[in-house]
């Protein structure tokens, strides 16, 4: 059952992927994870994590007393995330699903906030805006969307200069830790296409990584359709 | 050479729907992984066919690897389902799931949550054409896994070239550059047989190391004569080296050869298990028919019963397990302990073949 050897050695790993993350960002991320909690996160308020990994979002919006449900479709990540020391305030939880598959598990409008920090780059644009449109629906009037991401320098030209900058970074990262990141091309114009409201760019973390808020409209039923 | 540097390391394709020719309403949907290699290989043989390909996230690694180590799961099917759109881009909800997925992808779960009907397809990728000429009935032979010729060679080029890089190592710190080409000759000799053999000769169990024994004897033997001709004075010291070559690629061979193919289990899994049959559960669902890329289990018509006709096949993997409704299918442990059907569904292999790693449901 082990057959092809080395493409098991080489496959992305959970337990390196806390290590791998801060080596892309120089550390950067950590602050990443304290802006978006800072803003989602409220005692008592019901957060639910999209694609939370190893749970630092969540674990982060915990601590602020939330009562957080982390929820990512890679069992290695959540196995890594339960094992974890539960913060002394707040409540964290963890589900396997898909992002396709987030109203399976939770009824409409039972949040107060979502969050999703780095895994929309990690899906197809098709599951991206459907996560986000499911996640509209799971809000409730008023609430807010916080979604931080990788995102590519405009102009061809920049682009190439800033992939080429991190080159050496991004190998040496996965060689290590076999962690990498993709880029979601607009997060902007993606949350908007999905009907929320007050979409706002909160936050630039140096310069490929922006964070985005955003709310549901007010008044029940709000549709985004 | 493309398709080698692709086969080596994992590398995604895009996820979502791909069209192959021009398929309609009536054109049959299949899902397979992102393994770009795999997904090249799906359109060269669907070529002139109109087939709507669902291409689902396992992380950019071959179906099998993918499903046995977690990565490829019935919430990655249900996801390209829901998402590419194409329930409104066709008029059936028959979905053809690649067989190799099934020991993490729940065909039952995928039934449920998205309301198509799922069924599996044939192991190997190059038999969809014959599949889909039988209307997606799967023959018995096609639910075989096949090590062949091509998967042979590239495992041969997977293992040779570090072999020879070793060996000709070896060879020049202790003697010169003609000790090296023969100690790498040597030990990509062995490398060679060993892979055309797997399958024909014992290479599991006690009987590897008689086998890996005769073929290292063999090799040595050849380079022997070999450097004989070549070089006039042959010392006892080159002797010594070819020795050693031989039994340290006859051993790293042997760690887990099992493994590295798929017809034996991985040597490195702790525990050796046997499947089981409670028959008086069994309903004749016969999921796990389809699913065993061994042969291992046969329908009988006349009971309506599923019975196991040939246990030595079996490689462990645990697919029929995970798809029986009736949990009717479990696996003991050496010690007589049993393994439940459940352990089975949530828990993964890690890199050494063991099952460890948890999984939530
Ligand atoms: C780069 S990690 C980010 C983890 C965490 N949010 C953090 O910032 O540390 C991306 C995560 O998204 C998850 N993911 C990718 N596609 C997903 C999908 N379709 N549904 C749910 N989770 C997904 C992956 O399993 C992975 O754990
Ligand atoms: S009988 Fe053995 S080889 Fe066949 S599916 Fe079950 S566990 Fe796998």
């Amino acid at each position: 059952m082990s057959s092809y050897v080395l493409m098991k050695i080489l496959e992305s790993s959970p337990e390196r992927y806390d290590r791998g993350i801060r080596m892309l960002n120089g550390g950067k991320v950590d602050a990443v994870y304290e802006a978006i909690a800072d803003i989602a996160a409220r005692p008592g308020g019901r957060v639910l994590d999209i694609g939370c990994g190893t749970g630092n979002v969540s674990i982060a919006c915990a601590q602020r007393g939330a009562e957080v449900t982390g929820v990512d479709i890679d069992a290695g990540m959540l196995e890594v995330a339960r094992s974890k020391p539960p913060p002394p305030i707040g409540s964290v939880e963890f589900v396997q699903a898909a992002a396709a598959e987030l109203e399976d598990h939770f009824a409409p409008e039972s949040f107060d906030s979502v969050v999703s920090c780095l895994a929309l780059s990690e899906m197809s644009p098709d599951e991206r805006s459907y996560a986000l449109r499911a996640a509209h629906r799971l809000l409730r009037p008023d609430g807010r969307l916080v979604i931080a991401d990788e995102v590519l320098p405009a102009g061809r030209f920049r682009r190439l200069a800033h992939r080429l900058a991190r080159f050496p970074s991004v190998t040496i990262t996965w060689l290590l830790t076999q962690t990498t990141t993709r880029a979601v091309p607009d997060p902007v114009e993606l949350v908007m296409a999905a009907g929320y409201q007050h979409v706002e760019m909160a936050e630039r973390f140096g310069r490929t990584l922006m964070m985005v808020s955003a709310r549901r409209p007010p008044g029940p039923g709000g549709s985004n359709a | 050479m493309r398709d080698l540097l692709l086969r080596l390391f994992p590398h995604r394709h895009p996820t979502g729907l791909v069209e192959i020719g021009a398929p309609g309403r009536e054109s049959p949907v299949i899902v397979t992984g992102n393994y770009t290699l795999t997904v090249r290989r799906m359109k060269r043989a669907l070529r002139g066919r109109d087939v709507h390909l669902l291409v689902a996230d396992s992380g950019g690694i071959n179906v099998w690897c993918a499903a046995g180590g977690g990565h490829f799961t019935h919430h990655d099917v249900v996801s390209v389902i829901r998402t590419s759109g194409i329930s409104d881009l066709v008029d059936h909800r028959r979905v053809m799931l690649p067989q190799l997925g099934a020991t993490g992808i729940e065909r039952r779960y995928v039934a449920d949550k998205t309301g198509w009907d799922p069924h599996w397809g044939p192991a190997h990728l190059e038999d969809l054409p014959h599949v889909l000429d039988r209307a997606g009935r799967v023959p018995v032979a096609d639910r075989k896994v096949r090590f062949g010729l091509r998967d042979r060679a590239e495992m041969i080029t997977v293992w040779a070239l570090p072999m020879a890089l070793i060996g000709g190592g070896i060879g020049l710190a202790f003697g010169g550059p003609a000790q090296a080409a023969a100690v790498a000759l040597t030990m990509v000799a062995i490398t060679c047989a060993v892979f055309a053999l797997v399958g024909r000769v014992p290479l599991s169990g006690p009987g590897r190391f008689v086998t890996l024994g005769v073929v290292a004897s063999v090799a040595v033997g050849g380079a022997w004569v070999a450097m004989e001709a070549v070089t006039t004075t042959f010392s006892s010291r080159d002797a010594v080296l070819l020795g050693v070559a031989a039994t340290a690629t006859a051993g790293l061979l042997a760690v887990d050869l099992p493994g590295t193919t798929p017809w034996y289990p991985s040597a490195m899994a702790k525990d050796a298990f046997t499947v089981e049959l409670l028959s008086e559960s069994c309903t004749g669902a016969a999921d796990c028919v389809t699913v065993c890329p061994r042969g291992v289990l046969r329908m009988n018509g006349v009971i309506r019963k599923v019975e196991i006709v040939d246990p030595d096949s079996c490689i462990q993997c645990g697919a029929c397990i995970v798809q029986c409704p009736e949990n009717a299918l479990r696996f003991r442990r050496a010690d007589g302990r049993v393994v439940e059907p459940e352990t089975i569904r949530t828990t993964r292999l890690n890199l050494l073949g063991s099952r460890t790693i948890e999984v939530s449901h």
